[in-house]
């Protein structure tokens, strides 16, 4: 079976995609941890500053998030779209 | 806007026996010719979506006609439930903002709350075509775009033009060009934030399980696995994905508002 340029593209766009994702969940992770860990600290030591502190987390977690989703839209194009 | 029909087919075409991959991606676009430009309908998300609103509308049509006829009546069921609900929504979603302002935006992010949650939960039905319409990128883009204008309604309404334009030149004139492209992006990612959380959890719930059915011993898993993640990224994450999108929006047209 040969090899021919179409199919060292779309290899090419499988592979974008896996390192894309890959790579780019890296930082939203450590950052969704990091801002998970430092709520339960808060609510730790002022259990009655539990609600505002879960939402506050909850939406500074999906700002954080973000750059992965740019990260997971990239990779679909790559895959689904392009090419 | 993006498109991304019959995608599947390079992909995974060796497991698409397996519970509707064949099917991910795939939609039923019917195109009306008006004037020059082809406008084209994601049949299915339209009809999901019609049919959440409906439910919606008859569900508070159904929770108006329960409540007590005189202000001073017995507390019925349905009244208490609303109360609850009203409440819940109040202290989730416009915690600490001006009253005024409080009472302008919660109907429309409790409004987008509650069809946003029944969309994403709508996708947990393993029926053909009944998919959530949230992951179709025009709807939460739509949602994303009609927060900003009306974002920028309320403040143009409540501080004057001169007032909100300026406060595109704070704290520095020259961070002008950064302001105007922080805004249209803070848009950009509150639509593909729902938009890319639930089209994920379609793909991973329809791909996981396929891929654990191509091992013979892993086979037995795989359909816990899909039920699990069809569960998890439609109730979990549908919900969390709703309550963000709600709190953003609210979060936005207050920082318009009152920055």
């Amino acid at each position: 079976m040969d090899i021919s340029g179409a199919d060292l593209i779309t290899m090419a766009r499988y592979l974008a995609a896996g390192l894309c994702m890959g790579i780019g969940a890296i930082g939203p992770a450590i950052g969704q941890g990091m801002a998970a860990s430092h709520a339960l600290d808060g609510m730790a030591r002022q259990p009655e500053m539990e609600n505002s502190l879960l939402r506050t987390m909850i939406v500074g977690q999906a700002i954080t998030e973000s750059t992965g989703i740019y990260s997971l839209v990239v990779a679909i194009i790559l895959v689904f779209v392009a090419g | 806007m993006l498109s991304y029909n019959g995608l599947m087919g390079a992909g995974v075409a060796a497991s698409e026996a397996w519970m509707g991959i064949e099917r991910l991606g795939e939609e039923l676009i019917a195109t009306v010719r008006v004037g020059p430009v082809d406008v084209s309908f994601d049949l299915p998300a339209v009809a999901v979506s019609l049919f959440v609103t409906a439910l919606l509308v008859a569900v508070s049509i159904w929770l108006r006609r329960g409540l007590p006829r005189e202000r001073e009546g017995p507390l019925t069921q349905r009244a208490g439930f609303l109360a609850a609900l009203l409440e819940l929504s109040r202290s989730q979603l416009v915690a600490g903002f001006d009253e005024p302002l409080a009472k302008r935006v919660l109907p429309l992010t409790a409004t987008l709350f509650l069809y946003i949650l029944l969309c994403n939960w709508i996708g947990i039905l393993p029926i053909p075509y009944i998919v959530s319409p949230t992951q179709n990128l025009n709807v939460p883009m739509g949602m994303a775009i009609m927060v900003y204008v009306l974002a920028h309604y309320y403040a143009l309404r409540t501080r004057g033009v001169r007032l909100h334009l300026r406060s595109y030149l704070e704290p520095n004139p020259i961070l002008l060009p950064m302001n105007i492209v922080g805004d249209m992006g803070r848009t950009l990612s509150h639509g593909f934030r729902l938009f890319g959380n639930i089209l994920g959890g379609a793909i991973l719930t329809a791909l996981a399980p396929a891929l654990l059915a191509r091992a013979v011993f892993l086979l037995p898993f795989a359909f816990p696995v899909g039920v699990g993640l069809d569960l998890f990224f439609g109730i979990f994450v549908g919900t969390i994905q709703a309550l963000v999108f709600a709190l953003l929006a609210s979060a936005y047209i207050n920082l318009a508002v009152s920055s």
